[in-house]
């Protein structure tokens, strides 16, 4: 258990510079996950940590000790893969022994260690089971008994649950969290779900063709995401182009089209004229019915509504603004009537962020 | 470069040894024989007369004609008959499957100029079945010459195009079927304008395969082919010469041969890279559906194809037992061939066996270490040792004994005469074969399997005996049979390297049939078929037991 420094990590693969300069501080016992579409550098970068990607630049540190020099057997991270990777010529039990043999355990030790492990993963007495007898699930919860079991310093595991059904994802998610919890063990996480990043990790790294767009807590990545990119790859969100108008304190005003719209800056830097991008979230945006005056402080936009889409608990629906724009809202009743409608939005929940270079 | 080297340390010194073995023993024997072609006969200075020569001489140029028509016409009744066979195997309920799969290959790995000389001693001109029709009025003219060579290629190739396009058939994903039966293709619609275009890739790669061995075989026609100029084996005779040796001839015919499958393969690669189909296959492609009477046809047909090509194997077999005074055929059980075979010497037999597993050893050593890098670290470098590793695929057994005996009959290193030289063209000839083997293997071992071991704390080289290795040995230990028993019956090659107490059983049966003494023929032919038969049959338990356990 231990922190990793990620420091200026890069890696090109002929032209592509799949892993651009990265530096990560990730926290002793903490979850930490890489989000980002696919290609983006993901792999390649808890590769390097692993060690079967050799980097180009920059270091990587577990604690204070350099560790991009040892060779990957060296290193003492457990590694989850996608594909499970178990060892299909060795029972489940020899599986998980596997790393403990490598590092001359004693017998005895390494028979209840493994018994242990199988047990955290919910597979007691599995151990005589060949592989080929496991389903999917269960194959990749002997994959992580067979990378705790060895302690190790970091484990790493990449999209280890694209490979099952939605509701055992769902179920390993939190299963996966209770063991690493338990464990109080450092996580270094993969994956392009954002669902599976806000629910598991202390803190999430969104990253785009190699680099790390935003580093922070959930609730911030999706609250407050940094730039254009993370608003919009995290969630659904409606991103409008601006141009600041007045600003008092962290109360701007931004004039998109013809209308105004009012939003918290966070401290954001949108200095009086500089041009912006403003992310509106479905839940920061509410129908307005015809007749009631929207709730004061909040600014109105007037559309026409276009598609509706039944979700069962939600609706989701678009409304046409009047220079064109296509917004994404959502409510729990759905939207009658008028064709003509007001759209009120939460200042508080507008996000201003950077023009997009 | 430095970290170049050390990043790449273990595929750069793989691609050094194999780079070094196959200069050697391979590149530049084939250069001898460049050189030999392009010299005049007294090696003072460079010239062409020799090519003007042997391409002004109608005889050979009759030679390159046969030659060429002879394979094309292999592989074109190869696929005539490999195509409908495959289909019938991978899509229809055919009776006795298993047993068919089983008996599918055999011809590929038995000696198909012993299925050549079954022929003979049935069809020839004092053949059994010929002898037969005579004697009850019906005029059969013999077998000899263009057609009982097409007829023994097929009947021991059709394999080559069977296998591939069984594979294509079932890896064939049914969706791509189903959509065209719901765009409202009929199913012979379906069958001509979706399935055949996606396994026709397979079905040429196939047929390529026997083009080139229809090229390159030397045993076939020095069976059938009588006084017809064949380019194998006028190339043997220029070189060995029974008037006089002539080796500049020889090296112009063995570069002809070299061109002419040279020019298949790129064919080949270049028909592979164009149409390469990613088929999504989910499982297993399911079987038509068909009546009992097409069902029953598809079964005769598929039976009466594996029977053709088993049972010349059987008859020489059951012949070798039978009583021969001279060179006359008398119906009464005998061991008296197999006396008269090890009366000398068992000598041949231990060679056989000796020299086969040796070379199966070093392809086996050479080829695992390349199939593996090949499949782990794509680049330029393995690229390229791809190409270098294949190449030997490209020159005739022939072409390459005359090439060691040019390169190392004399100068620094001087091995004509001894068991290394046989050894060593075996295992060049045979590389080939055990890279494409291990690459296949280790294609299917996931990647990520070592890299977990490696990430639980074992040292690469460990992780791969400990990993890889029990992963392969059922793979590589098939591969080994193969190469074993598909060296044991080459004759090619051997014909020119072998010296007299380095005989081996296929030189015995050469020269069995060069003697006329059909008595030690069909029994060398036995004791060879269940040297190849034997191991065969042995690995095949092992690699079906090994296979369960890996599913
Ligand atoms: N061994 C390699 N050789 C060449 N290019 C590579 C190699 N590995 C990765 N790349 C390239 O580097 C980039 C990043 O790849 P990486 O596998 O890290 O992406 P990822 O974020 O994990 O994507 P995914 O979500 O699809 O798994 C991609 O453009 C990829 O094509
Ligand atoms: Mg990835």
């Amino acid at each position: 258990m231990t922190s990793i420094t990620i420091d200026k990590a890069a890696r090109t693969f002929g032209s592509v510079r799949a892993v651009d300069g990265i530096s990560l501080d990730v926290r002793d016992g903490e979850f930490f996950t890489l989000l980002g579409p696919s290609g983006c550098g993901k792999t390649t970068l808890l590769r390097m940590v692993a060690g079967f990607c050799p980097l180009d630049e920059g270091r990587i540190l577990f604690g204070d000790a350099r560790i991009d020099t040892l060779p990957a057997h060296k290193r003492n991270t457990g590694m989850v893969f996608q594909n499970y990777a178990v060892f299909p010529n060795m029972k489940v039990g020899d599986n998980v022994a596997y790393g403990l043999r490598a590092r001359n355990v004693s017998k005895a030790d390494t028979e209840r260690r493994v018994e242990a492990a199988l047990k955290l993963v919910q597979l007691g007495g599995y151990g005589t089971r060949w592989p080929y007898q496991l389903s999917g699930g269960q194959l990749q919860r002997v994959a992580i008994a067979r990378a705790i079991v060895i302690e190790p310093h970091v484990l790493l595991l990449d999209e280890p649950l694209s490979n099952l059904d939605a509701k055992l994802r769902v179920e390993m998610r939190s299963e996966i969290r209770r063991i690493q919890k338990m464990l109080g063990i450092t996580v270094l996480y993969v994956t392009h779900d954002q669902e599976e990043a806000l629910s598991m990790s202390d803190r999430i790294a969104v990253m785009r063709s190699g680099h790390v767009e935003q580093c922070a807590e959930p609730k911030v990545i999706y609250e407050q995401p940094a730039t254009a990119f993370v608003a919009n790859f995290v969630g659904t969100t409606n991103l409008l182009k601006g141009t600041v108008v007045t600003r008092t304190g962290n109360d701007v005003e931004v004039k998109v089209g013809t209308t105004g719209i009012k939003a918290d800056a966070h401290g954001a830097a949108a200095a009086v004229g500089q041009g912006v991008v403003l992310s509106l979230r479905p839940e920061a945006l509410r129908l307005v019915a015809s007749g009631e005056a929207p709730p004061p402080g909040w600014s109105t936009l007037v559309g026409t509504l276009g598609e509706t889409e039944y979700l069962g608990a939600l609706t989701r629906f678009q409304v046409k603004v009047a220079d064109g724009t296509v917004l994404q809202l959502m409510s729990l009743v759905p939207p009658q009537g008028d064709a003509q409608v007001t759209i009120a939005c939460d200042p508080s929940r507008v996000v201003v962020l950077p023009e997009d270079a | 470069m430095r970290t170049f080297v050390s990043r790449n340390a273990f595929p750069l010194g793989i691609a050094v040894v194999a780079t070094a073995f196959l200069g050697l023993f391979f590149l530049y024997p084939v250069l001898k024989v460049f050189v030999s072609s392009v010299i005049t006969p007294d090696g003072a200075h460079f010239t062409l007369q020799n090519y003007k020569d042997v391409l002004g001489s109608g005889f050979f140029l009759q030679g390159l004609t046969n030659s060429l028509s002879i394979a094309a016409m292999a592989s074109f009744f190869s696929m005539l008959v490999g195509v409908p066979f495959a289909f019938c195997v991978a899509r229809l309920p055919i009776a006795g499957k298993p047993v068919l799969l089983a008996l599918t290959a055999l011809p590929l790995v038995l000696p198909s100029f012993v299925s050549a000389y079954a022929l003979v001693l049935m069809f020839g001109r004092a053949g059994i079945v010929t002898g037969f029709l005579r004697d009850i009025g019906i005029p059969f003219d013999s077998i000899y010459g263009v057609k009982g060579i097409v007829i023994a290629y097929t009947l021991t190739l059709y394999p080559y195009v069977v296998l591939p396009t069984v594979a294509a058939f079932k890896s064939l994903d049914v969706s791509v079927e189903e959509a065209a039966q719901n765009l409202g293709a009929s199913r012979g619609r379906m069958l001509r304008t979706v399935t055949l275009p996606l396994v026709l890739p397979s079905i040429l790669a196939g047929g390529l395969l026997v083009f080139i061995e229809g090229l390159e075989n030397f045993g076939v026609p020095f069976v059938l082919a009588e006084d017809r100029p064949i380019l194998a084996i006028e190339a043997y005779k220029m070189f060995v010469g029974e008037t006089a040796t002539n080796p500049s001839s020889a090296g112009v015919l063995g570069m002809l041969l070299i061109i002419c499958t040279v020019a298949a393969l790129l064919v080949q690669r270049g028909m592979l890279a164009q149409r390469r189909y990613a088929t999504g296959a989910r499982g297993a492609t399911p079987l038509i559906d068909v009546t009992p009477g097409v069902r029953r046809l598809a079964s005769i047909f598929c039976w009466f194809v594996i029977a053709a090509a088993l049972v010349p194997f059987a008859a020489v077999v059951l012949i070798s037992f039978l009583k021969f005074s001279g060179p006359v055929l008398q119906y009464q059980f005998s061991f008296s061939n197999f006396v008269q075979l090890f009366e000398r010497s068992y000598r041949p037999l231990g060679n056989t066996l000796l020299l086969s597993t040796l070379a199966a050893c070093v392809a086996t050593l050479i080829g695992v270490p390349i199939g593996y890098v090949l499949v782990r670290y794509r680049s330029r470098l393995s690229a390229i040792l791809d190409i270098v590793a294949t190449s030997p695929f490209a020159v005739a057994g022939t072409v390459l004994g005359i090439g060691l005996v040019m390169a190392f009959s004399s100068g620094f290193l001087i091995l004509t005469g001894t068991a290394l030289i046989l050894i060593i063209a075996y295992s060049v000839r045979k590389l080939p074969f055990a890279v494409r083997s291990a690459s296949a293997i280790v294609h299917q071992i996931d990647p990520s399997l070592e890299e977990a071991s490696i990430s639980l704390g074992v040292p690469p080289l460990q992780t791969f005996v400990r990993i890889m290795v029990p992963l392969m040995v059922g793979g590589i230990v098939g591969a080994f049979v193969l190469t074993f028993v598909t060296i044991a019956s080459e004759l090619s090659s051997t014909v020119v390297l072998y010296s007299g107490q380095w005989s081996t059983m296929t030189v015995l049966m050469f020269q069995a049939l060069e003697g006329n003494s059909p008595g030690v023929g069909t029994s060398a032919a036995t004791i060879l078929i269940l040297c190849t038969v034997l191991p065969v049959a042995l690995v095949y338990r092992l690699l079906r037991r090994y296979e369960m356990s890996m599913l």
